[in-house]
């Protein structure tokens, strides 16, 4: 039997916000952690690359420099008839980037809003170019047409997610270490005796929590704007949208593993476990095509991977709500809902 | 209605250890019951087996006439305080009395009421804007006291509920416990102090997951066949004591002191009679000794 009471949860969220409103050093963490990680994180390593979709328009003039794309392993190359086709692809993110071959001059087009790849597509276009100038004697123009027309700078990239990590991080321990505090002094078990409901507990604590996720996310998004003048073409309200969806799992997903543990100190040792990989797999300091591709499965199944991918095309490209729903939001939502059935279904009254 | 709590032949075993072994014992409403023991002889499992935290193995446990498999819903009725305090250390005494407030839909008014009088019955009135965390071990149980009480339970669970709490207070308390019952509310309380017990309306003694006596203080000591004790200081020891003896009086020596065991408190005046003692004391019969005595039979 479930029992949903609007009420109580008002009474479990409201006792979250009045616990960590008196938590300075919580509250402190919130505001600066996001400009300490920019720090840390703004500079990211471009490592190898493997499956860039590279789309290839020959309008003749440069058989070398064409073989020469066309050699390179990593690339997989899509021939195209013409460069408006390039660029529409380009920007529905179907494309990494495109290189349009007329005679008289060569024209990389590329994606804005993942740095790496861009800089992988125009070396090597780079390069073939000077190859063959070198073999024909004459010298090798290459331009390059960023589709969403703005000089890209690696905290554009890295900013949008940033902020899904940092609230994802921040909500997933302080929520796992609550939940390990109300097991060790003894409330949940009062509340097992009490009208409240297991639902009621858990969707007490996402309302809870999802109001220092939006201080948190609006502090680092102005940040990011402002400070790192990252674009902002989106609504920020959908942003925010993103990022309470993204909190909301990562509440669910630490109370879940807060079962797992028996003290604060045990869920410290989570980080390793499930912060780490959500950095280094979902494809925001390396892009998803640098990711060894037996590998990747995980990061699609990483709520960052989508969180960011749907932030970065709000801030980046301007995506609306409808845009992303698919499938970032369908991601994360996914993922919600299957850790708040987890998360409820481990809160058992009964003990055997 | 029938008893506040009903068990019959209830079996809990956790592993190898059984915890409640066929435990069978009656509570009825409106009174307060002491269930005394050893440490591990399974109080706390009882008390978590009736508000439903535990799921028996086997035997019949009705908690207000409800079933235990169905205890959730009447838990608005039931007040649970457990040995750890369940409060939050970094609310104020008032949120905290808020919050458990909040959980059984307590208006406001009636909930600043309601706090206002608890605060005052635990001692702790004017602290109310005070960190649960600041306070000492006793304020805090005594908080947590409070925070069981905000709905005004029917049945009260209270496991070791005056660990740490001075005894003028403990006594406050006690005497608040007995207004309940009168009032017609269930106090069940658990606690291993025998001066506590013998507030107690009803006493249970459970030992190794049984109860092995059952009754107001002065019927267990009956049941034990535990009688008082007059301490006799006499001038001339030998000679007094064989001159009780010859009347059949049932005399031990101890450190000087003759120890004279009574039928009734009757005897005293006929003891006179035969001797005049110096100086003398009655000793009641403790109630841990019946206790030893009915567990050792047991």
């Amino acid at each position: 039997m479930i029992q949903v009471s609007l009420s109580r949860i008002g009474v479990v969220a409201l006792r979250v916000v009045r616990q960590l409103k008196r938590d300075r050093r919580t509250i402190g963490l919130i505001a600066f952690a996001p400009i300490v990680l920019m720090i840390l994180f703004g500079y990211a390593l471009s490592g190898e690359m493997s499956g860039v979709a590279l789309g290839l328009v020959d309008e003749g003039g440069h058989p070398a420099l064409r073989s020469h794309l066309e050699g390179i392993e990593d690339f997989e190359i899509l021939r195209l008839g013409s460069e408006s086709d390039a660029e529409l692809l380009v920007s529905q993110g179907r494309l990494n980037g495109a290189v349009v071959l007329q005679p008289e001059e060569v024209r990389v087009l590329l994606d804005a809003s993942s740095l790496q790849i861009s800089q992988a597509i125009l070396a090597a276009a780079q390069s073939g170019a000077q190859k063959e100038a070198a073999s024909l004697q004459r010298p090798g123009v290459v331009t390059t047409r960023y589709l969403f027309g703005y000089d890209l700078e690696m905290m554009d990239t890295v900013g949008p997610a940033i902020l899904g990590l940092v609230v994802f991080f921040f909500t997933f321990i302080n929520a796992a270490i609550s939940f390990i505090r109300e097991r060790s002094q003894g409330t949940l078990e009062k509340f097992m005796v009490s009208p409240l409901s297991r639902v009621e507990i858990v969707l007490g604590y996402v309302l809870g929590f999802s109001l220092f996720t939006l201080l948190q996310s609006t502090t680092t998004l102005l940040v990011v704007t402002f400070g790192f003048k990252v674009p902002m073409r989106g609504n920020p309200l959908t942003a925010l949208a993103v990022v309470l969806l993204l909190g909301a799992g990562a509440l669910v997903l630490g109370s879940f593993l807060s079962n797992f543990a028996r003290s604060e100190f045990q869920v410290v040792q989570f980080i390793p476990l499930i912060i780490t990989p959500q950095i280094v797999l979902c494809g925001v300091w390396w892009p998803m095509q640098s990711i060894p591709e037996f590998i990747r499965p995980i990061s699609y199944m990483l709520p960052l991977t989508y969180a960011g991918d749907a932030l970065r095309a709000v801030m980046l490209k301007g995506s609306s709500l409808t845009e992303i729903l698919f499938p970032d939001l369908l991601a994360l939502a996914v993922f919600f809902l299957v850790f708040f059935a987890a998360a409820t279904l481990m809160l058992r009254r009964q003990v055997d | 209605m029938g008893p506040a709590i009903s068990a019959r032949g209830v079996v809990k075993s956790f592993g190898q250890l059984r915890v409640l072994d066929e435990l069978t014992l009656d509570i009825p409403r409106g009174v307060t019951y002491c269930l005394l023991g050893p440490n591990g002889s399974g109080k706390t499992t009882l008390i978590r087996a009736i508000v439903g935290l535990l799921k028996l193995d086997a035997g019949d446990l009705k908690v207000l006439g409800t079933p235990v498999s169905r205890v959730q819903e009447i838990y608005s009725k039931i007040g649970y305080m457990t040995q750890h305090k369940a409060l939050y250390p970094d609310l104020t005494l008032q949120e905290n009395l808020e919050f458990f407030a909040g959980l059984y839909g307590i208006g406001k008014q009636e909930r600043e009421q309601r706090i206002v009088e608890l605060l005052k019955m635990v001692n702790l009135q004017g602290l109310s804007r005070r960190l649960a965390g600041a306070l000492s071990g006793g304020m805090y149980q005594r908080l947590s006291l409070a925070c069981t009480l905000i709905h005004e339970p029917e049945l009260l669970l209270l496991d070791e509920p005056t660990v740490g709490v001075d005894p003028r207070l403990r006594q406050t308390f006690w005497e608040y416990f007995e207004r309940l019952a009168s009032d017609g509310k269930t106090v069940l309380i658990t606690t291993h102090l025998m001066d506590e017990a013998e507030k107690c309306r009803i006493v249970g003694y459970m030992k190794a997951g049984k109860m092995t006596a059952v009754g107001s203080p002065d019927e267990i000591k009956r049941q034990a066949g535990l009688k008082p004790h007059l301490e006799l200081w006499l001038k001339d020891i030998e000679s007094d004591c064989a001159r009780l003896r010859a009347e059949g009086y049932e005399i031990e020596i101890l450190d000087g002191v003759a120890r004279l065991r009574l039928e009734s408190h009757k005897q005293i005046k006929s003891v006179l009679e035969i001797v005049s003692p110096l100086d003398m004391r009655l000793k009641e019969p403790m109630l841990e000794e019946a206790f030893l005595q009915l567990s050792e039979a047991a």
